[in-house]
C-alpha cells in the first residue's frame, strides 16, 4: 500500500535522473566526439535505467524486481566509474586539477547523477519489501537525496561561476536547494513535524526549480550568437538543457523519504537511537 | 598532389549558420569575377602576369573552380586598393608591377630569346628564383631591387589573391566563413561536423562521406 | 551544383559612403539597424575637448571626460561600423578595418603597417586587435632605475594598478583566477576561455620546460554581457568580431560616451591643429563630407596612435612652431618603438586546426619577470597562434620564401601547423622615427615615412626568444620547426611622456609641455614599451588622464 507508493515515487525519481543523464551524456559525449568508446556506456545504461524506472513507476506489486534491481546496480557502478573517468580527464590535461580544467574538461560531478539514479532505484526496490526494512531505508534515502542535492549544488555553482553569474537568476539553484538539503538532513537526524514541513516546502521549491531551470537554460541558449537557429553550436556550447531536472528527481526522492520517515513515527514521539544519536554518543 | 580533404567545399555551407548575409554578398562577388577581364594591365603585361601566377601557385588543369589570381590582382590595382604601406625601395604598387612584368620579359628575351610566357616552366622558375635571390641584371629593373619586389610585392599579392578564394580554402581544409556559427570542438584531433574531414591512409571513403555531410 | 540565387546587398547604408553619426544619432552597435541618440554641437560652439581619434586612448578619454561633465567632440578618420551586420567572414574584404592609405617604410628593418598594426575605424585599432589585455610588470615603470635600461616613466605602478583594474572591469576581461606573475591583482570579472589545441601545445611545452603559463586575459567575453554575445570561437578576431564578444572601444567606452553626451564624428580626417598668437591651441581643421570644417575647442587631444599623432603635430607646423606643434624637445616622431613579434613554427602529428578560437588563448610571461639567464635588457612574453589562410600563406611565402609546389605542400599542412609568437620589448632609439615624406595623400597632406632599425639588444632578445620557443616546440614533439624572423607588432613612443620638457613631449598627465591646452592620449606617449601588448596600458593611462583633468579643472589649473 503506502510502501508501494513510495517505491513508485522513488522509481520516478530514478527515472528523472536517468533521463537527465541520458540526454546530458548524449549531448556532451557527442560534443566529445565519442572519442573513447566507453563514452557510449552511460547512454546505454541510462537508457536501461530509464526504462526500468518507468516500468517501476507502473509496477504496483509488493516485491522487488530482479532485473530492475540489477539494472540499478549497473547504473550505480557505471556512475561511479564515470566519476573516475571524468576525474582522470580533468587531471591529465595541462594544469591538472585547475579551475580551467574544472570549467572545461569533463564535468566533475555529472556521472554522480547516474550513481544516484542507481541508488535511489535500489531504494525503490527495497522499499517494496516488508516494513522492517523501511525505517532505515527512509533515513538512508533522505541522506542520499540530501547529499545528492548538495553535490548537484556544487556542480551548478562551479558552472555558474564559470558563467560569472552574469544573470541574477543563476543564484537560485545554489541558494534554494542547499536549504532543502539541510532541512532534509535535519529531518533524517532528528525528525519532527515542523522540520518535516519546512523540508517539504523547500523540497517542492527545489523540484519546481528543476523544471524552471530548463526554461532558464533555454533562454540562455537563445541568448548566444544566432540563438536557437544556431542550435548546432548553442545547444552544445550553451547551458546544458537536460541538467536541471536532476534537482527535481532528487527532490522527489527526498519527499518520498520524508513520507517514509514520518509514517514510521506515527503519533509516537519516541524514536529510539537514530544514526545521528549514535554518532553523538 | 592528392586531395587531403576529398569532397570538402566551404560553399556547401553558404546557406547554413556558418555564413551571414554580408559574407554571402562578398564571396558571391569574388566568385563572379571574370577570369579573363583585365582593366589595369594591358594585353602584353597580362600574359606575363598569368604565366608568373601559374608558377608561383600552380593549379591543376582540370580544376572545377580555378582561382583567377591574375584577375584578382588586376582588380585590386584597378580599384586602387592599397595595403597601407610600401617599402621605400619600391615605387607604388601599380608602377612596380608594370615595371617588373616588363623587366621580366626583358630578362627572358635577353637570356632565352623569347618572352617569359613562352619559356619552359623550368626556365620560368629559374628566372623567378633569380629575382628572389637578387641575381637579375637587366637595366629594365631600373632602381627597383627585384629581390625586394619579389618578396614584398609579388609573393604577397599572389598568395593573398589565391588564399582569398574558396577553392584554396577547400584545398587546405580551412573552416571558411564562420558567423554566426563558430566552432565548438577545439581540442586536438577534433572536428565539428561542419569542418573539413582529413583523409587518413586507407580511409578515403570515410573522409569523403564526412565531407559530403558538411553543411 | 545548385543554381546561385540572385544576391542583393543587405539594405544598409554604406559605412564609407557617408558618415553614420549624424543628425543627432549614432549607430547602435548592439541592435541591427538601431540608433542611439547623440548630442550634437553646432559649428560655432566651442567645446571643452576635441579629441582626434577614438581608439584605445581617444575613445576611453572621450567616455571618461563626458561622464565627468565636460563637453566632448571626438573625431575619427574611420567609419562607424555595425559589427553584427557589416563584418564578413573574409580576410580580404575585412581589410576595410585597416589604415590602407599609403605610407612609406624604410630603415634597416622596414616595418609592416596596415593590417599588422594600423586600424582606421571608430574604435581605432581595438576593432581589429587580438584582445590580449595584460598589465605592465611594475618594475618597467622605473626601467632605468630598477632594471638598468631605457628610461623611467613619470608614473607610479601602484597608481597604474588601480587604473588597470578600472579598465579590466569596464571591459569585463575574461582571465584566469590565479595569475602566475607580479603583485596580486583583483579577480578578472569573467572567467578564462577554453584552450584550443594550439594553446594546449604552449601549455604542454611550458610544463615540460618547467615554466609557468596561463590562459590569456582577453577582452572577449566568456559569458553574455548586456546585449553582447559570448565568443563563438570563430577565430576571426583580427578581421573584426561579428558577434560583439570582443570588447573593443567601439562596444564599450563609446556607447557610454554617447550616453554621457559626447559627440562622435566618423569619416572626419583631421588635417591640422590650429593655434592662436598666444601659442594656445584653438581647435582642429578637418575634412568631412567633402568639405573642410573647423571645430573650436578649449582643449585639443591628439589620439591618432603612434604614426598619425606625430604626423598631425608635424603637419601643424606654423611660423611660430616651425618644427611642428609641441615639439620644442625635437622628439615628436622620435623614439618609435615596435615590439618584436618573431615566431617559431612547426608541425604536429595531431590535427590542430588553430583557426578556431581567439588567436592567443595561452601565454607565458616567464621571460618578462625573470632577470637571470638573459643576455639582454627588457623582456618578452610568448603566445599561441591561429593565423588565417592569407596571413599564413604570406608567412610561408614572403617570410619563409616558399612558392610553387613547395608552398602548396606546406599550405596543405595548415591544419597541423602550430606556433609560438613573442611580444618582445624593443628599446627606444631616436633614429627610429616618423617623419613627413614628400608624397601627398588625397587630402593634400604629406604622408608619413616610418623609419625603423633594431639595435643590438633587440637582436639579442630576438635570438634568445627564438631559441627558447624552439625548445618549447621540440619538447612536445613538433617537427619541421622553423623561425619566422621578420615580424613586429604595435607602435609606440613617438610623443613620449617624461619629467622634463627637454626629454619628453608630454608630462605624466599627457599634457604637452609647450602648449598647455594640447594633450596626447594614445600609445605614442610610452617612453618604453615592455614585453606585453599595449592596449590595456593605453586605456589605463587615458583613465588616469581623465582623472587628472578633472582634478586640475577643480583647482582652476586647466
Amino acid at each position: 500500500m503506502k510502501g508501494r507508493r513510495e517505491a513508485q515515487q522513488l522509481n520516478l525519481s530514478s527515472a528523472l535522473l536517468a533521463l537527465s543523464v541520458l540526454a546530458d551524456s548524449a549531448v556532451e559525449h557527442y560534443r566529445g566526439s565519442f572519442h573513447n568508446r566507453a563514452m557510449y556506456t552511460p547512454l546505454a545504461v541510462a537508457g536501461l535505467t530509464l526504462g526500468a524506472s518507468v516500468l517501476g513507476t507502473a509496477d504496483r506489486r509488493p516485491r522487488s524486481h530482479g532485473v530492475r534491481d540489477s539494472i540499478y546496480a549497473l547504473a550505480a557502478v557505471t556512475g561511479a566509474a564515470g566519476l573516475l573517468y571524468h576525474g582522470y580527464n580533468i587531471t591529465k590535461r595541462p594544469g591538472g586539477l585547475s579551475w580551467l580544467n574544472l570549467f572545461y574538461a569533463a564535468p566533475v560531478g555529472a556521472p554522480a547523477a547516474l550513481l544516484l539514479a542507481g541508488l535511489l532505484g535500489k531504494g525503490a526496490e527495497r522499499v517494496r519489501l516488508p516494513s522492517s526494512a523501511r525505517r532505515a531505508a527512509g533515513r538512508a534515502l533522505a541522506t542520499v537525496s540530501a547529499v545528492g542535492i548538495v553535490g548537484t549544488v556544487l556542480e551548478t555553482a562551479l558552472l555558474h561561476f564559470r558563467g560569472a553569474y552574469h544573470n541574477p537568476a543563476m543564484v537560485l539553484p545554489v541558494s534554494v536547494p542547499p536549504v532543502a538539503a539541510t532541512l532534509l538532513g535535519a529531518a533524517a537526524c532528528a525528525p519532527g513535524r515542523r522540520v518535516g514541513r519546512f523540508a517539504r516546502w523547500w523540497l517542492k521549491a527545489t523540484a519546481l526549480l528543476g523544471f524552471a531551470g530548463v526554461g532558464f537554460h533555454a533562454y540562455g541558449v537563445s541568448r548566444n550568437m544566432g540563438g536557437w537557429r544556431n542550435w548546432s553550436q548553442n545547444v552544445l556550447n550553451g547551458p546544458p538543457l537536460p541538467a536541471p531536472p536532476s534537482y527535481t528527481g532528487l527532490a522527489l526522492a527526498g519527499l518520498a523519504a520524508l513520507g517514509m520517515m514520518e509514517r514510521e513515527t506515527g503519533a509516537e514521539p519516541m524514536w529510539g537511537r537514530s544514526q545521528c544519536d549514535a554518532r553523538a554518543h | 598532389m592528392s586531395e587531403r580533404y576529398p569532397g570538402y567545399d566551404v560553399l556547401a555551407k553558404r546557406d547554413s549558420q556558418s555564413w551571414n548575409a554580408q559574407t554571402r554578398a562578398v564571396i558571391d562577388e569574388r566568385l563572379a569575377l571574370d577570369p579573363e577581364a583585365h582593366r589595369f594591365f594591358n594585353d602584353v603585361e597580362w600574359v606575363t602576369l598569368l604565366a608568373v601566377c601559374a608558377r608561383i601557385v600552380p593549379q591543376p588543369a582540370e580544376r572545377a573552380r580555378p582561382v583567377p589570381i591574375a584577375g584578382l590582382i588586376d582588380a585590386k590595382l584597378f580599384e586602387k586598393r592599397g595595403d597601407g604601406y610600401r617599402d621605400a625601395r619600391l615605387p607604388p604598387a601599380p608602377a612596380a608591377w608594370r615595371r617588373a612584368l616588363e623587366a621580366l620579359d626583358a630578362e627572358s628575351q635577353a637570356g632565352y630569346g623569347v618572352r617569359f610566357h613562352e619559356l619552359q616552366p623550368l626556365n620560368q622558375d629559374d628566372l623567378l628564383r633569380a629575382m628572389q635571390e637578387g641575381k637579375t641584371h637587366h637595366p629594365a629593373w631600373g632602381d627597383m631591387p627585384a629581390k625586394v619586389f619579389f618578396t614584398k610585392r609579388l609573393l604577397h599579392d599572389i598568395v593573398t589573391a589565391y588564399y582569398s578564394h574558396p577553392t584554396a580554402w577547400n584545398e587546405i581544409g580551412f573552416g571558411g566563413p564562420a558567423a554566426p556559427r563558430g566552432y565548438v570542438r577545439m581540442d586536438f584531433d577534433r572536428r565539428d561536423p561542419w569542418e573539413a574531414a582529413e583523409v587518413h591512409p586507407g580511409h578515403e571513403a570515410e573522409a569523403r562521406r564526412d565531407n559530403a555531410r558538411v553543411g | 551544383m545548385k543554381q546561385k540565387p540572385v544576391v542583393t546587398m543587405p539594405a544598409l547604408d554604406d559605412a564609407f559612403g557617408s558618415p553614420r553619426a549624424l543628425r543627432g544619432r549614432a549607430p547602435d552597435v548592439f541592435r541591427a539597424g538601431g540608433w542611439v541618440p547623440m548630442r550634437e554641437y553646432s559649428a560655432d560652439e566651442t567645446v571643452d575637448f576635441v579629441i582626434v581619434g577614438t581608439g584605445a586612448g581617444g575613445g576611453t578619454l572621450a567616455c571618461k571626460l563626458a561622464e565627468y561633465g565636460f563637453s566632448v567632440v571626438a573625431l575619427d578618420a574611420g567609419p562607424y561600423w555595425r559589427p553584427l551586420e557589416d563584418f564578413a567572414s573574409d580576410e580580404l574584404h575585412q581589410s576595410k578595418l585597416y589604415w590602407t592609405d599609403e605610407r612609406i617604410v624604410d630603415g634597416e628593418n622596414p616595418l609592416q603597417l596596415g593590417s599588422n598594426n594600423s586600424g582606421k575605424s571608430v574604435g581605432g585599432s581595438t576593432v581589429h586587435f587580438a584582445m590580449v589585455s595584460l598589465r605592465f610588470r611594475p618594475e618597467w615603470f622605473k626601467a632605468r632605475t630598477l632594471l638598468g635600461y631605457g628610461v623611467d616613466w613619470p608614473l607610479d605602478w601602484r597608481e597604474m594598478w588601480q587604473y588597470y583594474r578600472q579598465v579590466e572591469q569596464a571591459l569585463k576581461i575574461s582571465g584566469p583566477l590565479n595569475y602566475p606573475w607580479g603583485p596580486p591583482r583583483p579577480r578578472y570579472p569573467y572567467r578564462p576561455h577554453e584552450l584550443n589545441a594550439a594553446a594546449l601545445v604552449l601549455a604542454k611545452g611550458a610544463e615540460a620546460l618547467g615554466i609557468a603559463w596561463t590562459p590569456t586575459p582577453l577582452a572577449t567575453i566568456s559569458a553574455p554581457r548586456g546585449l553582447a554575445h559570448p565568443c563563438v570561437y570563430r577565430g576571426m578576431c583580427v578581421i573584426g568580431c561579428a558577434t560583439n564578444a570582443k570588447q573593443s572601444v567601439l562596444v564599450t567606452w563609446l556607447p557610454r560616451a554617447l550616453a554621457a553626451g559626447a559627440e562622435i564624428r566618423d569619416l572626419a580626417m583631421v588635417s591640422r591643429v590650429e593655434h592662436d598668437t598666444a601659442g594656445l591651441a584653438t581647435g582642429v581643421h578637418y575634412f568631412r563630407q567633402g568639405r573642410q570644417h573647423f571645430q573650436r575647442a578649449r582643449h585639443v587631444v591628439v589620439a591618432g596612435y603612434s604614426i598619425e599623432t606625430p604626423r598631425l603635430l608635424l603637419n601643424s607646423a606654423s611660423s611660430r612652431f616651425p618644427h611642428g606643434l609641441a615639439n620644442s624637445s625635437g622628439l615628436v616622431g622620435k623614439n618609435l618603438m615596435v615590439q618584436a613579434n618573431q615566431a617559431v613554427w612547426g608541425l604536429m602529428r595531431q590535427e590542430i586546426r588553430s583557426y578556431k578560437g581567439p588567436p592567443s588563448l595561452a601565454i607565458t610571461e616567464h621571460w618578462n619577470y625573470t632577470d637571470e639567464g638573459k643576455d639582454f635588457f627588457g623582456g618578452y612574453s610568448y603566445m599561441s597562434q591561429g593565423p588565417l589562410p592569407i596571413v599564413w600563406a604570406g608567412t610561408q611565402a614572403s617570410k619563409r620564401g616558399l612558392w610553387g609546389w613547395r608552398l602548396l605542400d606546406q599550405m596543405e599542412q595548415y591544419n597541423h601547423q602550430v606556433g609560438l609568437k613573442i611580444v618582445g620589448e624593443c628599446l627606444p632609439q631616436e633614429r627610429n622615427q616618423v617623419t613627413l615624406a614628400d608624397e601627398r595623400d588625397p587630402y593634400g597632406l604629406p604622408i608619413p615615412r616610418v623609419t625603423y632599425s633594431y639595435c643590438d639588444n633587440d637582436q639579442r632578445l630576438i635570438r634568445h626568444s627564438l631559441g627558447f620557443m624552439r625548445q618549447a616546440l621540440e619538447v612536445v614533439g613538433a617537427t619541421e620547426i622553423w623561425d619566422e624572423t621578420d615580424d613586429t607588432c604595435h607602435l609606440n613612443g613617438t610623443a613620449r611622456m617624461g619629467s622634463t620638457p627637454e626629454s619628453s613631449v608630454v608630462n605624466a598627465d599627457c599634457r604637452s609641455w609647450d602648449v598647455r591646452n594640447l594633450w596626447i592620449c594614445d600609445g605614442s606617449v610610452f617612453p618604453t614599451v615592455g614585453g606585453v601588448n599595449p592596449s590595456l596600458t593605453i586605456q589605463a593611462i587615458a583613465c588616469r588622464t581623465a582623472d587628472r583633468i578633472k582634478a586640475l579643472a577643480a583647482r582652476g589649473e586647466l
